[in-house]
């Protein structure tokens, strides 16, 4: 049981039914992509997931334990990791104020200890900070630390914003179009990064990815989404030769490829 | 006795009611509550009152006008206050409206002071109306057929109208809006205005049933809350039921538990619908947007 | 590092100015201190979680009722009534605003409404408890033994649990729950998506705040020595909330700069009776049309809590 399997889930919006009997595993040390034209239901999957959005029905379990239901905060606390396609701002933070935000949960002190910044807060919060400029200096953005988020170029908001989930030390990643609007030297950058969690930490990597090319080059299985039901399932270059799959694209050309 | 306490309710709960749907159509469409709209209507009351007074019109000549005013003052308060925060956080546009109600409350001090004036009413001292051998003060009666008035009007010019659909349009996706070609800017500052016309309305039916003065709309402002979170304020009927329900159980508790318990009671019953039911008792909830 | 470098000359004025002034400018100085005190809570609220509370006022009057009462009625010394007060009010405000926290922002703006009005209208109608509409007078308070009957020893206290205020709310702000308000008014669910709970912190950020107004209240009631339920009303708490947008929303000077302003406002003004509630509205619109960074937006970036 071991994995994030998602099982004959179902999303309604009044009268619309924007995810349909959906079903798929995804497993850990792999990464799967999950495409499909706009409107498909692929974002609203993944908000399922990370619990912004309540399933009608279904099912989603991580290693055998039920998630759909849960808050937000709790699916997170189980290990599942999310990055928003456009990075959220936030006012007067900077990027290691951003890295920082993302080490929440390993921060243990309460509140007590915060308001007279009492040595086991002082400690924690100094552990959080060297990490947090690691993982800067790791994504080579050590020269961003200080800047304000607002301020710096997309591409470097993108990475900070990714690295800011890993932070939490996810065990699954969901990732929204992560390269869109990133330039080619970044997407390569961004590809060698998500590889190397897959390889060297063994993350479970859902993306979601309009870059066909990323796709076939990264992912192990791909799962495709047409209005709101699997229409495939494959390998990368089983998937992109499939008809249905030409079908369901020729109708509407990806937007961002 | 129990048939008066309930008429009475039902009359000062329409008058929560106007105010209540004042403040849920800006919020509809703008998602604002405006927490100037009582004394925006305060301040449309006292310049009937000064048309009255000072001027020597006509009881409904003064008011007319007074309501005239109440539209154009709810489109100038979009326009000049709202219209630049457009796009910020809420809550810029909530803390205006904050500060808008101090300055309103303190040029209305500045002109007619802070003392109470005698509104007169129309209706005069006109006796009660027998129905069923109970005796009907007028201006409750009449209080209750102007709230009935002005929300069934609201409802076909929402429904019908090529503004109403505007506004609609608008409070449902104001980016759709503006792509489909709706002149958003207008249908705002259309909200505001008809928000002013009905706390307008509430402002003349409240003065002369109790004193003319700066405070006299605060309550009321605080009711119209009430009244609306508890039918919901995403249905304009929702506001018009919950403020009639606030009015006749503020009613009846002070009569038969004690006066003091019957203003407790608007808080209460708002603490107990945000806990159990915070769409309201005939409201919806509204999707979030991700 | 200006703000550093200013801060020692500031506390040696601070800590001599009393006895170069008279005692009606150390009274209006012992009452910046105070309101600033329930403006630093405010920010916390407003400015680093984004909610808003029109009942401040209720808070900072249950602070001011229970530690006049609790130390009148010599249950406790004055500063464990001081404490055990804001911890009332804090509790009450929390089960009061706990449904409320969980909606958007305009519910809690509208509930806390409500809340002060209700308490305005206990603190009349309790007469045996509050001495209803004719007021509460207190006696000097002591502090371990000492009689505290001039104006100077109370602008101490107040200058003392201001600096101690300021001190845990820029802690705050820097650390963990800091972080995770600003993270909640700005992005509900990117905050959600790192594990930040939400109701949990919103809850944090509001009873931090009533805790912050109680004590002040606390303070208030023995810097007036007479209090009545006529001054705790809508118009004060839209004043706390004003205090914080004039100064500054999030930042570290602006809860202060805001009190000062307000403190000042009437004085420069007196004898006009609608001016000051006049200049005071019309400097929050204006602040969130033209500065929304408030009067501390003026101030170097050290200054600055984020």
């Amino acid at each position: 049981m071991s994995g994030l399997a998602i099982t004959r889930l179902t999303v309604r919006f009044g009268g619309l039914t924007a995810v349909r009997d959906v079903g798929f595993t995804a497993a850990p040390g792999r990464i799967l992509g999950l495409i499909g034209p706009n409107g498909a239901g692929k974002s609203t999957l993944l908000n399922c997931i990370s619990g912004i959005t309540r399933p009608s029905a279904g099912s989603i379990r991580l290693d055998g334990t039920e998630l759909a239901g849960l808050s937000m905060h709790r699916i997170a606390a189980r290990g599942i990791g999310r990055v928003f396609q456009h990075p959220e701002l936030v006012a007067g933070f900077t990027a290691l104020d951003t890295l920082r935000a993302g080490c929440h949960r390993d921060l243990h002190y309460g509140l007590l200890a915060e308001l007279f910044a009492l040595p086991a807060a002082r400690r924690q919060e100094a552990a959080a900070r060297h990490r947090a400029l690691a993982a800067l200096d790791a994504i080579g953005l050590a020269a961003d630390a200080d800047r304000d988020m607002a301020l710096l170029p997309y591409g470097h908001r993108k990475l900070v914003d990714l690295a800011r989930s890993l932070m939490a030390a996810p065990r699954f990643l969901l990732l929204d179009e992560p390269v869109a609007g990133l330039n080619d030297a970044e997407i390569d950058r961004l590809a060698d990064m998500l590889r190397e969690l897959r390889d060297v930490r063994g993350l479970g990597i859902v993306l979601v990815e309009h870059n066909m090319a990323l796709v076939a080059r990264l992912c192990d299985e791909v799962v495709v989404l047409d209005a709101g039901r699997v229409i495939a399932h494959d390998v990368p270059q089983a998937v992109l030769r499939d008809r249905a799959v030409m079908a369901a694209y020729l109708g509407e050309a990806p937007a961002d490829a | 006795m129990i048939g008066n306490l309930i008429l009475g309710g039902l009359a000062a709960g329409s008058l929560y009611a106007l105010v209540g749907i004042a403040l849920a159509i800006v919020i509809r469409v703008t998602d604002i509550p405006n927490f100037a709209q009582g004394e925006m209507a305060m301040v449309s009351t006292f310049v009937a009152y000064s048309l009255l007074d000072r001027y020597g019109l006509g009881w409904w000549a003064a008011v007319a006008l007074a309501l005239g005013f109440a539209v154009l003052q709810g489109v100038a308060v979009q326009i000049l206050v709202i219209r630049p925060l457009i796009g910020g956080p809420v809550l810029s546009a909530v803390i205006a409206t904050l500060g808008l109600n101090i300055v309103l409350n303190s040029i209305a001090g500045m002109i007619w002071g802070h003392e109470t004036h005698i509104f007169p009413s129309p209706l005069g001292d006109a006796p009660p109306v027998f129905v069923a051998g109970v005796p009907l003060p007028l201006d409750s009666v009449a209080n209750i057929g102007v709230a009935l008035a002005v929300i069934l009007g609201v409802t076909l010019l929402l429904r019908y109208s090529w503004a109403g659909l505007a506004l609609r349009a608008t409070s449902q996706d104001a980016v759709m809006a503006r792509l489909v070609g709706i002149p958003i800017g207008r249908s705002f500052a259309l909200a505001w205005g008809l928000g002013g016309l009905a706390g307008g309305i509430a402002g003349v039916l409240v003065a002369p049933a109790l004193f003319l003065d700066t405070n006299m709309m605060g309550a009321l402002l605080i009711k119209g809350f009430a009244g609306g979170v508890l039918g919901g304020l995403s249905s304009l009927w929702g506001v018009f039921g919950g403020c009639l329900v606030l009015g006749v159980l503020e009613n009846l508790v002070g009569a038969y538990l004690s006066p003091s318990f019957g203003d407790a009671l608007t808080f209460i019953v708002l603490i107990a619908v945000l806990t159990i039911r915070p769409e309201g008792l005939l409201g919806r909830v509204r999707m979030r947007k991700v | 590092m200006t703000g550093r470098r200013l801060l020692l000359p500031l506390a040696a004025a601070l800590l001599a100015l009393p006895w170069g002034v008279g005692g009606y400018v150390t009274y209006l100085l012992t009452l910046t201190f105070i309101y600033a005190l329930v403006a630093i809570g405010m920010n916390l609220l407003t400015g680093l979680a984004g909610q808003i509370s029109l009942g401040h006022a209720a808070f900072f009057a249950i602070g001011a009722y229970a530690t006049g009462l609790l130390t009148q009625r010599g249950l406790l010394p004055f500063p464990l009534a001081l404490l055990a007060a804001a911890l009332l009010s804090t509790g009450i405000g929390a089960l009061a605003a706990l449904p409320a926290l969980r909606l958007r922002n305009l519910y809690l703006a509208i509930a806390t409404l409500g809340f002060g009005t209700v308490v305005q209208k206990a603190l009349f109608e309790w007469r045996g408890l509050t001495g209803g509409g004719a007021g509460l007078e207190l006696a000097p308070p002591h502090i371990a033994g000492l009689v505290l009957n001039n104006g100077r020893a109370l602008y101490y206290v107040a200058l003392a649990v201001l600096a101690l205020g300021l001190w845990c709310a820029g802690n705050v702000a820097r650390m963990r729950t800091g972080r995770a308000m600003l993270m909640l008014r700005d992005s509900e669910i990117a905050a959600g998506t790192l594990g930040i709970g939400i109701a949990r912190f919103r809850v944090a950020a509001f009873a931090l705040s009533t805790f912050y107004a109680a004590i002040a209240g606390g303070l208030y009631a023995y810097l007036v020595r007479y209090i009545n339920p006529e001054s705790f009303g809508l118009g004060l708490s839209i004043s706390f909330l004003g205090m914080v947008v004039v100064g500054g929303l999030g930042s570290r000077a602006g809860p202060v700069l805001g009190a000062v302003f307000f403190v000042l406002l009437p004085e420069a003004f007196r004898g006009i009776k609608d001016a000051p509630g006049l200049v005071f509205g019309l400097a929050l619109v204006l602040a969130m049309i033209f500065l929304p960074r408030g009067l501390a937006g003026i101030a170097p970036r050290s200054w600055r809590l984020t």
